[in-house]
């Protein structure tokens, strides 16, 4: 047996990701820390943990976020290295500073990297530096409505204007043509201003129906970058992703080539190190650079699939100074999916669902994976987002992975709270997934338009619903207004006051 | 016993449900019959449904016993479902003098605007309240109407999931 390449780790992170985590750990015999907050002391990462740390409080701010407390559960607990998952601190350089300078490892990027990487303007220019093609638009920052207009000239209309800080679609405006500039301008900046504190912008070209096409690579500290595909993350709501395949329906293997030649000099011209995703716009068959996501993604399971590897072990085994020359071997096989499964109602304008899970059948069967931390029993709490699990399916070919992910989602159910998997299941049958002819506004476009996609079995289900709720209704009876006590008896308080009353149990 | 079913769409569902001695039911749907088999097996809320041979595994869940939520392969539905005795007295309440109701907030979130004084006359789903929740607005009716008893929230208040809103009397007799 190998040996593993940590003895001991902490996990800083919760929920689905985190078990994550733990479970490669496990898998390759590394002891694992958790931590948690107040809210989820019951969740399986703290259960299926070798030690875990309590946190003091379940706002992020006071618990996941809370670095000088992370270091300490690490420094305590003798971890020798730190994983951060994905949010919470994963892309903050801080906090890989601060665990790099306390001795210990961080499992994941330099923050020089991560930097350059999350500043927009910089990781453009270092990645024309790079020869990485990117949106044709500006490098610099401009800060007025008549620089906007003359540079948009240049690029060529529509443009969008971009806050320079952004980030979660918030000051973000798309510009038709000359006329829209000013107003558009005033109030995209006044809304990055407000947000983020800087009302820089910068404009790239608006291209047409773009894909949202994301290359993974792994890079190991010797200077050797790997990519490993793409994955197609164009179904989105709202720039959140909700259904994603690997691969893409439209890249070819000569476009997957030059994507991931893309890829591995992007990483390279950062000096990067670890699992990290280029993210690029597709367009009418080219691609361009977008950013770089510098953490393990939530949606890294459709390539793990495809390609048969564990990218968390990766992680590890890089951070631990092992070379990624043996992941080169690796070839692509099938095709993968993931759903998100969302504890939000897609009926009330997708509200988060909050509420304890009280029933739980989850699915199975060949080429099923269920990564969740999901129990019956759990409280959704309004503290942490809102996704329960995400389903995984593989499949010999891209409609064999379709059928095999419609019958998860028929065979899965989640009672207590609502779910995003009915709307998973009817946008599966819709013609745009089907034939893979989609973009980045289709989800948005078919949700508006009621998402409404035929059945493909021609079950009558609605009849079925409709005598299962009759027979409900029969087999519970009807409950009676002067039998309030009805089948489960009276109120215990109710009983424990005629005890005190009778001085007996009463019969 | 007789069934009636309001689909989301408002469409009305007649089942008519008979026991038979092998513990099976009888069930007939406008022109469709079956023999049904609805076995509970876990006690959760989870049935195992046989429509003659068909096969289905149903999930019910309800807050209230005729407001039944059914999952069936995936897909939901909700169903306002009667027996033969409430829907004769929703009849003959809806002919005479309606309850009283208290309206309350769904979800936690921030009222928008308020559609109700004390003393108006609300008719059945009149809108009471907008509710901003997540970025989205929403409107939230009464169920049966009637007259303004209190208005607990104003514009600008934050709610809570099963905050009061508003208390509605019951409407005025008729004349």
């Amino acid at each position: 047996m190998s040996q593993p390449p940590f003895g001991k780790v902490l996990i800083a992170n919760r929920g689905e990701i985190a078990l994550r985590v733990l479970r490669t750990c496990r898998d390759l015999g590394i002891r694992t820390v958790a931590v948690f907050s107040p809210a989820d002391r019951g969740s399986l990462h703290v259960r299926y943990a070798d030690e875990a740390w309590p946190l003091p409080g379940d706002a992020p701010s006071d618990s996941y976020l809370r670095q000088d407390l992370l270091l300490e559960a690490a420094r305590e607990s003798g971890a020798e290295a730190v994983h951060p998952g994905y949010g919470f601190l994963a892309e903050n350089p801080d906090f890989a500073r601060a665990v790099r300078d306390a001795g210990l490892v961080f499992v994941g990027p330099p923050p020089e990297a991560m930097e350059v990487m999350g500043d927009k303007l910089r990781s453009r220019r270092a990645m024309l530096e790079a020869g990485v093609p990117v949106v044709p638009g500006t490098t610099e920052p401009v800060a007025t409505a008549e620089e906007a207009l003359a540079t948009a000239e240049e690029i060529g209309w529509p443009v969008l204007l971009k806050a320079s800080a952004g980030g979660g679609g918030k000051g973000i405006r798309l510009v038709a043509g000359p006329d829209e500039m000013e107003g558009a301008f005033r109030t995209a900046s006044g809304e990055a201003e407000s947000a983020f504190g800087d009302g820089r912008m910068y404009l790239e070209r608006f291209l047409v129906r773009p894909r949202h096409v994301e290359v993974q690579v792994m890079a190991d500290r010797h200077g050797e970058v790997v990519h490993l595909g793409e994955r197609e993350c164009s179904l989105q709501r709202r720039h959140q992703k909700v259904v994603e395949e690997c691969p893409s329906p439209v890249v070819d293997a000569e476009t997957r080539a030059r994507m991931g030649e893309a890829a591995v000099a992007a990483a390279r011209a950062v000096g990067y190190e670890s699992a990290g995703t280029v993210e690029f716009l597709w367009s009418e068959g080219e691609f361009y650079f977008l950013e770089m996501n510098t953490r393990i993604q939530v949606e890294h399971p459709i390539t793990e699939e495809v390609w048969g590897v564990d990218l968390v072990e990766w992680m590890f085994r890089v951070a631990a100074g092992e070379s990624v020359a043996p992941l080169v071997e690796l070839l692509p096989r099938g095709h993968a999916i993931e759903v998100r499964l969302n504890a939000e109602d897609p009926d009330q304008g997708f509200l988060p669902s909050l509420g304890r899970i009280t029933d739980l059948r989850l699915p199975g069967g060949p080429g099923v994976r269920v990564d969740s931390a999901l129990y019956r029993g759990l409280e959704v709490t309004p503290y942490y987002d809102s996704m329960l699990a995400k389903l995984v399916v593989h499949g010999r070919d891209r409609e064999q992975a379709r059928r095999r992910m419609m019958r998860v989602l028929q065979e899965l159910h989640v009672g207590g709270v609502e779910t995003t998997a009915g709307m998973a299941l009817r946008l599966l049958r819709c013609d745009a997934f089907r034939s893979g002819d989609y973009d980045t506004g289709t989800l948005e476009r078919l949700l508006a338009e009621g998402l409404d996609c035929p059945r493909e079995d021609g079950a009558d289900l609605e009849l079925a619903a409709a005598v299962a709720a009759a027979l409900w209704r029969h087999v519970r009876g009807t409950p009676r207004r002067s039998d309030e006590e009805g089948a489960a008896g009276p109120d215990p308080w109710v009983l424990v006051h005629r005890c005190r009353e009778l001085g007996r149990w009463p019969r | 016993m007789r069934y009636f079913l309001t689909t989301e769409d408002g469409r009305e569902l007649e089942v008519v449900v008979e026991d038979r001695p092998d513990g099976r039911h009888r069930v007939v749907l406008g022109d469709r019959e079956f023999v049904a088999d609805f076995r509970d097996v876990d006690g959760l809320g989870q049935y195992a449904l046989l429509l003659g041979r068909a096969s289905f595994a149903v999930s019910v869940a309800a807050d209230e016993p005729q407001a039944p939520r059914v999952h069936v392969a995936g897909e939901s539905f909700v169903f306002r479902a009667l027996d033969e005795r409430e829907r004769l007295a929703g009849e003959v309440a809806g002919r005479g003098p309606a309850r009283g109701e208290e309206i309350q907030a769904a979800m936690p979130g921030a009222v928008v605007a308020v559609h109700a004084a004390v003393g108006d006359v609300l008719e059945a789903n009149a809108p009471v309240v907008v509710l901003e929740a997540m970025k989205m607005q929403n409107e939230v009716r009464c169920e049966h109407g009637g007259v303004v008893a209190e208005v607990a929230v104003a514009a600008g208040d934050t709610v809570e999931s099963g905050q009061l809103l508003v208390r509605l009397d019951p409407p005025p007799e008729d004349a």
